[in-house]
């Protein structure tokens, strides 16, 4: 192993992420080479100052009694995971079966609804439910990324402009942060092999996607639909289709879908 | 290595039954870490302790997101993700209260700084006390100065001995990134520190 792949290399076997062998390899190459010792105790230095100075703040245990308190009572009552997975699943839930989604660059899949009920069903999937399905995927991997947004709304002059020439549809962006909405930002995500363009907002700690549909691929139905607590209401933003997707409950969807309803 | 020894370690999937209760055990168990991650990247304790009570709540009912891999990665990806997003609102309202005229700025780094001296002290000699209280001041300075993303990589591989795959879950980011944001972050702080904590720490070895 000559110095330079050495110094490649040299993290690596300080962090325990080279293999047996190439651990010999490097370890060889530190015996003859001063300048690799040298730079490994300076990474062992670092790390010893790092465990020593740089404290590790442990949780307040008030913090700890009121997690093992809520994890109790969702014990005890049987937390709603599934609340509305019953004789009545929307039939969309059926195309849903086993779906895992490979989330980012960061390889971690996520089972999205590992439902094997009606899988009969699955011929009969319509363009209704693969929508609602890729909407409710694009939502959660949002959820699962560093950032929801690839714009970050400053007023809404800086998201509009944002989408120009990005993509076919122009969204019309609303910001109703007085009315307790916060415009977070924007991305471009895909729907299928649609690209859609995706308002976000802020409602307490709920996160809302709101997915701006062109004519064609216009929600099916009228009807929220709704699963593991989150749920998609076609909407319109002025004249424009859209739908919103959100874990807020049914209420706040309805009042945040007539801020959108009424915007011009 | 210790990744896979979380109460639910490597198997393959939570089932739906039991998931909020092993998800609930899951992450107590690794409430430290979740709490550590969240205090430096909000950097005081009143944000640390909500954003991860939000992420207790979201985890618990998300818990058939979990899919393999570890389960301590998956837990403190939702615990950053809620850090994120109270960081983001935080921006917001600060801006608004800027155009006021006031700052409200009391949990900014020189508080959290100076928090940091006090707790976890267990020596009682006082002129150790105050020398431990400087040496932290300064790696809490020399921590703060690091871009955010550079920290928290930081921070995860050092304090909590996160392995690389583990960091690259929980920051969503490709393993590569994670060297690259580790190599930089330790070269930063090695600047910051000016050589000094290190070759202290080597004579002292
Ligand atoms: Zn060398």
């Amino acid at each position: 192993m000559d110095c330079k792949i050495a110094r490649d290399a040299l993290p690596l076997y300080f962090d325990g992420e080279l293999d047996r062998t190439a651990s010999r390899e490097f370890e060889a190459h530190l015996d003859g080479c001063a300048i690799c010792r040298v730079a490994l105790i300076e990474l062992d230095a670092l790390r010893t100052t790092l465990r020593q100075d740089a404290p590790r703040h442990t949780a307040p245990q008030l913090l700890r009694k009121r997690l093992e308190k809520f994890a109790a009572t969702q014990a005890r009552e049987g937390a709603p995971i599934h609340p509305r997975r019953g004789g009545s699943a929307p039939r969309w839930l059926a195309h849903a079966a086993s779906i895992a989604l490979a989330f980012g660059a960061g390889g971690m899949a996520v089972t999205l609804w590992n439902s094997p009920r009606h899988a009969s069903e699955l011929a009969q999937t319509s363009m209704h439910s693969q929508l609602a399905r890729d909407l409710f995927a694009s939502h959660w991997r949002a959820l699962a990324a560093a950032s929801p947004v690839d714009v970050i709304s400053t007023d809404r002059h800086t998201v509009k402009p944002w989408f120009e020439g990005k993509i076919g549809i122009a969204p019309t962006v609303h910001d109703f942060a007085e009315q307790g909405f916060d415009l977070v930002g924007g991305r471009i995500d895909y729907a299928g092999d649609l690209r859609l363009p995706v308002l976000v907002y802020r409602h307490g700690q709920h996160l809302i996607d709101v997915f701006v549909l062109p004519d064609t691929a216009a929600m099916a139905s009228a009807a929220t639909i709704a699963e593991s607590g989150y749920r998609i209401d076609p909407v319109k933003i002025g004249t424009q289709n859209a739908a919103i997707v959100s874990d807020m409950d049914a209420g706040e969807m309805a009042r945040f879908a007539q801020l959108l309803a009424a915007a011009r | 290595m210790s990744r896979l020894r979380g109460p639910i370690g490597r198997c393959r999937r939570v089932t739906t039954a039991t998931s909020p209760t092993l998800v609930g055990e899951l992450a107590l168990h690794h409430l430290d870490a979740a709490y550590n991650l969240g205090r430096w990247l909000l950097g005081n304790e009143h944000d640390a302790a909500d954003a991860v009570h939000d992420a207790f709540v979201r985890a618990t009912r998300a818990a058939d997101t979990y899919a393999g891999g570890s389960a301590r990665a998956w837990w403190l990806a939702i615990v950053r993700n809620c850090c994120l997003a109270r960081l983001q609102s935080r921006k917001r309202e600060m801006r608004h209260v800027s155009l006021d005229g006031t700052t409200g700025d009391d949990d900014g780094p020189a508080r959290s700084a100076l928090e940091r001296l006090l707790p976890h002290s267990e020596a009682d000699d006082v002129e150790e006390l105050l020398d431990q209280a400087q040496r932290r001041a300064r790696i809490a300075r020399a921590l703060d100065a690091l871009p955010p993303e550079f920290r928290e990589a930081l921070i995860l591989r050092e304090i909590e001995a996160f392995s690389y795959r583990e960091i690259a879950d929980v920051l969503q980011i490709p393993i590569g990134t994670v060297m690259s944001r580790l190599a930089r972050a330790r070269a930063l702080l090695h600047k910051t520190l000016g050589g000094n904590a290190a070759s202290e720490v080597t004579h002292g070895l």
